[in-house]
């Protein structure tokens, strides 16, 4: 990988106030940040730092208040809602630390949802050969209720792969499971971003989940304190 | 450790009062469904309730005025005799003497009408006041405010004659001029005006309009006021057996002035509870969702105490109280709402009522209302209610959807089965017609039941649909049978507020179209009554000479009173509710030699036309069968003041609606033929022909009055038509609980459809992709809901019409299409709400890590 190649995420100077009773809140103070097609990267930082905000703004789930954002080629901040979400259809796997699955469809469903917006055909055989790749192959027809939380991550994680993003964005996937599912949630991750050559956006603040991450950003009261890849350029 | 005593019941009792304080403390906003469902069911029923006692306080005060005295003689064809009057008088009774016919009165530029004349001597009104426009001057009148040779008419006529004061109005032979407007006619309830508006002359002039002949329709009425504290009903008693007094005289005293006029509100009444009735049924399936949703939400609550060692029935003590606190409050507000909206119903329908209500404090209708809601709240809620007791602690470290299926225990089932039944048992016991409202409860739960299983198969049905290639039209469809899917409640609350307002609308449909469209083809244009028989011949020449007449019928017609059947007087005598109708007033009857065309004899044959021997009858079938009145069996009639033995020979279906000339009694000539008696006449004529020959028959006959069929079916109708719209609005009230308990429906799963949302704008879908789903599901549920309410709409009111008012029955498919074509409506807009508010909510929020 070259430095010709196109960045997948580019940041410049992003900032992201909210309004409270208290006055204005910056929850994010200027941003820049560069993530190139292929990369995973480890975000730490602790609680309150920004870290989640950040992934929504690059998911497109809030709007930057400041700054400009190309995700994939696309400035975020000239699309609507509905091009928002076509952008999260087509390039994007998000997988949250509650899983956020509907409680109310199979695994199969849940998986397959994404395809079928995207109007593909075969939406219920791939969203099957992805619970298939997560090991969930037997549980197909099982609602979230009646799966483990190391099984409901899986399907998540088989949702957010389903559509071959170029991204995919974790928030604290493994926050809400035990240290056995949680490895085996993560192992999963890399191994398919491994795989598919897939760029990882990873949140976390456990510092050793982000060690596995080939460049680690630390966040710190809105402000990117430390970047692996800056401190290697800059050795 | 702390050693514990066991609670005792007061214990329990009381910490669960503490318990639920402490909980309600905190909000009961997932209760407000309960008090709203409860407190309208409850309104409507205490405002009907409520309504009709004070209708029937208003006729029971003012009784002696409604009849026009304590005490009411009434006899057709012959007046008093004077031995009546002087032993009235002698008795100290005062008494006034009241002569009613129907007549034409003829204004001066010819333009005519039929009008209910009454007669009325100086002692007229006895009771309240007659209010005349201009107001009557003082001096040189009669006591009761009438000039002699002076004419009062209804403004109605006054106007559609296009009369002015004085002006010059024919009625029989002789003129009046008109001298005032009648404002207030203070006995019309007793004798009202039916066929047309109410003319007034004074007594002593009537000889002069020549309207009296023999066997005219002519009533007398004698209304007697009595010293102050005697006892009316012994008068009556002791009157009726003086010798002069007549088989024919109907004796009425003040308390049963309008016997009519309070069966008609009992029934109205009753029909009405029973809408409210469905509006509490709705409401209470409000009150089983809502309840089940408020367990639900505390489902942790009640395991955390649970694991801490509450008891079951804590538990149960706990949330039955807050239900039961909550229900109070939905019946008090319920109670107040109805009792308001009594005073707005009253105001509305003031002209429509018989007499104005005499609104007071009633507190046992409200009382009524109060228990209804009460053993509502308590059959709809003792089984969530029921379940919530057995959640065990261990529920607490569950997660997700599969929630148990836990059965209430058997002793709560049996509560739950008395509850229901104490509230059949009460809409029954009070019911004006306990068969009906038996029906009715059959009729509600079998729809209830309907409704249930149609929800079933609409789920059985989705569920088995293949995978749609429209992801939002499968989405949709899955919706409807996703676990924890509001199906059911939204299709058994919107279907039976729709069956309710279907079957309304059918049945309000099916009594126009009786009247309006079965008119044209059988119907004649005009009856013409009072022709005398030397006028007979003469008649029916002029009339078939009228260019336009097609028809001209005409038989003898005379007024019987039946006094005894088989020899039994009619007070002893014992008949079906649907027949006794023909035992009150009196009943035309003819006589004729021959069978008339178009007679289906049911039973027994017609007598042979030479035939001379002693009084024959045909009589109808129905009648007869509702009294037990066999062929060969009697019916004694009072025939202008004779007994006259009439045998059965045979018996008829009486076509009613084909409004030809239908006699209750046909007879044999012989013996009635030289009673003096008049002729009815039926003629059908062109349309546009009316107003002519109205005019033609009616200046060579001036004795002779023309009823238009068109103007008293029109009557009949706009009576219908009031009484339609007290059903209609009352129907509304049930399809606004159904709405109520769909918005429910719909607020309850607006949480759980606004994560759904932000899930799949977070995985790529458009809006328009989620909206699409939503309508398709609430689509379905509308069409689904409202086609099963138009089948059990139909129902119902093929029953009530075809066993409760014996008509024909006609389908309106127009009518259902509307119903349908609502209920889509209402729910498409209510998912389309539900819909835009959750697209609208922002994602970021929602997904933060908790």
């Amino acid at each position: 990988m070259t430095d010709s190649t196109p960045p997948l995420i580019d940041a410049r100077d992003l900032s992201f106030t909210v309004g409270t009773a208290g006055g204005p809140v910056n929850i994010l103070r200027g941003v820049s940040l560069t993530i190139r097609p292929g990369e995973s990267v480890g975000i730490v930082g602790p609680s309150g730092s920004g870290k989640t905000t950040l992934l929504m703004l690059l998911a497109g789930l809030e709007r930057a208040t400041g700054g400009a954002l190309r995700v994939a080629g696309l400035d975020l901040g000239a699309l609507d809602e509905d091009a928002l979400a076509r952008f999260r259809r087509d390039r994007l796997g998000i997988v949250f630390q509650a899983f956020h699955l509907i409680p109310t469809m199979t695994a199969l469903e849940n998986v397959a949802v994404p395809l079928e917006f995207a109007g593909r055909r075969d939406a219920f055989d791939r969203a099957a050969a992805a619970l298939q790749s997560v090991g969930l192959g037997h549980r197909l027809d099982h609602y979230p209720g009646q799966l483990s939380g190391g099984e409901q991550q899986r399907v998540a994680l088989a949702r957010a792969i389903v559509g071959e993003p170029q991204l995919i964005l974790a928030d604290e996937p493994t926050g809400n499971l035990d240290r056995g599912n949680g490895t085996a949630v993560m192992d999963l991750l890399f191994g398919l971003q491994r795989d598919s050559g897939t760029t990882l956006l990873l949140i976390t603040h456990d510092a050793a989940l982000a060690a596995r991450c080939a460049r680690q950003i630390r966040i710190e009261d809105g402000r990117i304190a430390s970047d692996s890849a800056v401190l290697a350029e800059a050795a | 450790m702390i050693e514990g005593a066991a609670l005792g019941a007061r214990g329990t009792l009381g910490l669960a009062w503490r318990l639920a304080r402490r909980e309600l403390r905190g909000g009961f906003a997932g209760l407000r469904i309960v008090i709203a469902c409860l407190a309208l069911g409850v309104a409507a029923i205490a405002a009907v309730g409520t309504l009709r006692a004070a209708t029937e306080a208003g006729l029971a005060e003012d009784a002696s005025r409604l009849l026009g005295g304590d005490l009411e003689i009434r006899s057709t064809y012959q007046p008093l005799p004077p031995e009546g009057r002087a032993w009235i008088a002698a008795r100290g009774g005062r008494l006034s003497e009241v002569v009613q016919m129907r007549a034409m009165a003829i204004g001066p530029s010819g333009e005519r009408s039929l009008v209910e004349l009454k007669a009325v001597d100086g002692a007229y009104p006895l009771y309240g006041a007659l209010v005349l426009d201009p107001p009557v001057p003082q001096g040189g009148l009669m006591p009761g405010g009438l000039m002699p040779g002076g004419l009062m008419m209804d403004r109605s006529i006054v106007e559609r004659l296009g009369l002015k004061p004085g002006d010059e109005v024919r009625i029989g032979e002789a003129r009046f001029p008109l001298r005032a407007v009648i404002v207030t006619e203070p006995d019309k309830v007793a004798t009202p005006a039916i066929f047309g508006p109410r003319a007034m002359i004074p007594l002593a002039d009537v000889e002069r309009t020549a309207l009296i002949q023999p066997g005219s329709m002519v009533a007398y009425e004698y209304r007697v006021a009595l010293p102050a504290g005697a006892d009316a009903r012994g008068f009556a008693a002791a009157l009726r057996t003086q010798p002069f007094a007549d088989g024919g005289w109907r004796i009425r005293v003040a308390d049963q002035a309008a016997p009519s006029v309070t069966r008609f509100v009992d029934q109205a009444a009753s029909f009405l509870v029973l809408a409210g009735l469905t509006a509490l049924l709705v409401g209470g399936i409000g009150v089983a969702t809502g309840v089940r949703a408020w367990l639900e939400a505390r489902a942790r609550t009640i395991a955390t105490l649970r694991c801490l060692g509450a008891p079951a029935n804590l538990i149960f003590a706990t949330y039955f109280a807050q239900v039961m606190v909550l229900a109070a409050i939905g019946i008090g507000i319920g109670l107040v709402a109805g009792y308001a909206l009594t005073w707005a119903a009253a105001s509305a329908l003031a002209g429509a009522l018989p007499v104005p209500p005499r609104l007071g404090l009633y507190p046992w209708p409200l009382a009524l209302a109060a228990i209804y809601g009460l053993l509502t709240a308590l059959a709809f809620s003792l089984w969530p209610l029921g379940r919530a007791r057995d959640i065990p602690g261990a529920a607490l470290f569950r997660t997700g959807l599969a929630a148990p299926t836990v059965r209430p225990r058997l002793s709560l089932v049996a509560a739950n089965a008395a509850a229901a039944l104490a509230l059949v048992g009460l809409v029954v016991a009070t019911a004006d017609r306990p068969m009906f409202a038996a029906w009715f409860c059959l009729g509600a739960l079998a729809t209830l039941g309907m409704f249930r299983l149609g929800a079933s198969l609409l789920m059985a049905a989705a569920r088995a649909m293949p995978r749609l290639r429209m992801p939002s039209v499968r989405l949709g469809l899955a919706n409807l049978h996703r676990p924890g899917a509001p199906t059911p409640i939204m299709l058994v609350a919107l279907g039976i507020g729709l069956t309710t307002l279907a079957a309304v609308a059918m049945i309000e449909g099916n009594l126009r179209r009786q009247i309006a469209e079965s008119l044209p083809e059988a119907a004649p244009s005009f009856y013409f009554i009072d022709i005398q028989a030397d006028q007979a011949e003469a008649f029916d020449a002029t009339a078939r000479a009228l260019p336009g007449v097609t028809e001209v019928e005409r038989v003898p017609s005379l007024r019987a009173r039946i006094v005894a059947v088989d020899g039994v007087p009619v007070e002893q005598m014992v008949v079906s509710p649907e027949t006794a109708w023909a035992l009150r007033g009196d009943r035309g009857l003819t006589y004729t030699a021959k069978m008339p065309e178009g007679t289906r004899l049911v039973a027994g044959a017609w007598w042979p036309e030479e035939y001379a021997g002693p009084p024959l009858v045909s009589f109808d079938a129905g009648l007869a069968a509702g009294w037990g009145l066999q062929l060969g069996g009697t019916i004694t009639v009072n025939v202008l003041g004779r007994d006259i033995e009439l045998k059965v020979a045979s018996l008829r279906d009486v076509a009613w609606r084909s409004l030809g000339i239908n006699f209750t009694l046909v007879a044999s000539p012989g013996l009635l033929s030289s009673a003096p008696h008049t002729n009815i006449a039926t003629v059908r004529n062109a349309p546009g022909q009316d107003t002519a020959v109205l005019r033609a028959l009616t200046d060579a006959f001036p004795n002779i009055s023309g009823i238009r069929v068109r103007d008293a079916l029109e009557a009949v109708a706009s009576l219908l038509g009031r009484l339609g719209t007290a059903l209609s609005s009352t129907a509304a009230v049930t399809l606004l609980a159904g709405m109520l308990v769909l918005a429910g429906a719909v607020a309850a799963g607006q949480a759980r459809r606004v994560r759904d949302a932000v899930v799949l704008k977070t995985v790529g879908a458009l809006r328009s992709q989620i909206r699409a789903a939503y309508l398709v599901e609430f689509g379905v549920l509308g069409l689904a809901s409202g086609l099963l309410a138009a089948v059990a709409g139909t129902i119902a009111a093929w029953g009530v019409v075809r066993f409760v008012m014996h008509a024909d029955w006609v389908f309106l498919p127009g009518t259902l299409a509307s119903v349908v074509g609502l209920c889509l409506l209402l729910t498409l807009g209510f998912g389309y709400v539900g819909t835009s508010l959750a697209l609208r909510a922002r994602p970021a929020p929602l997904l933060r890590n908790e």
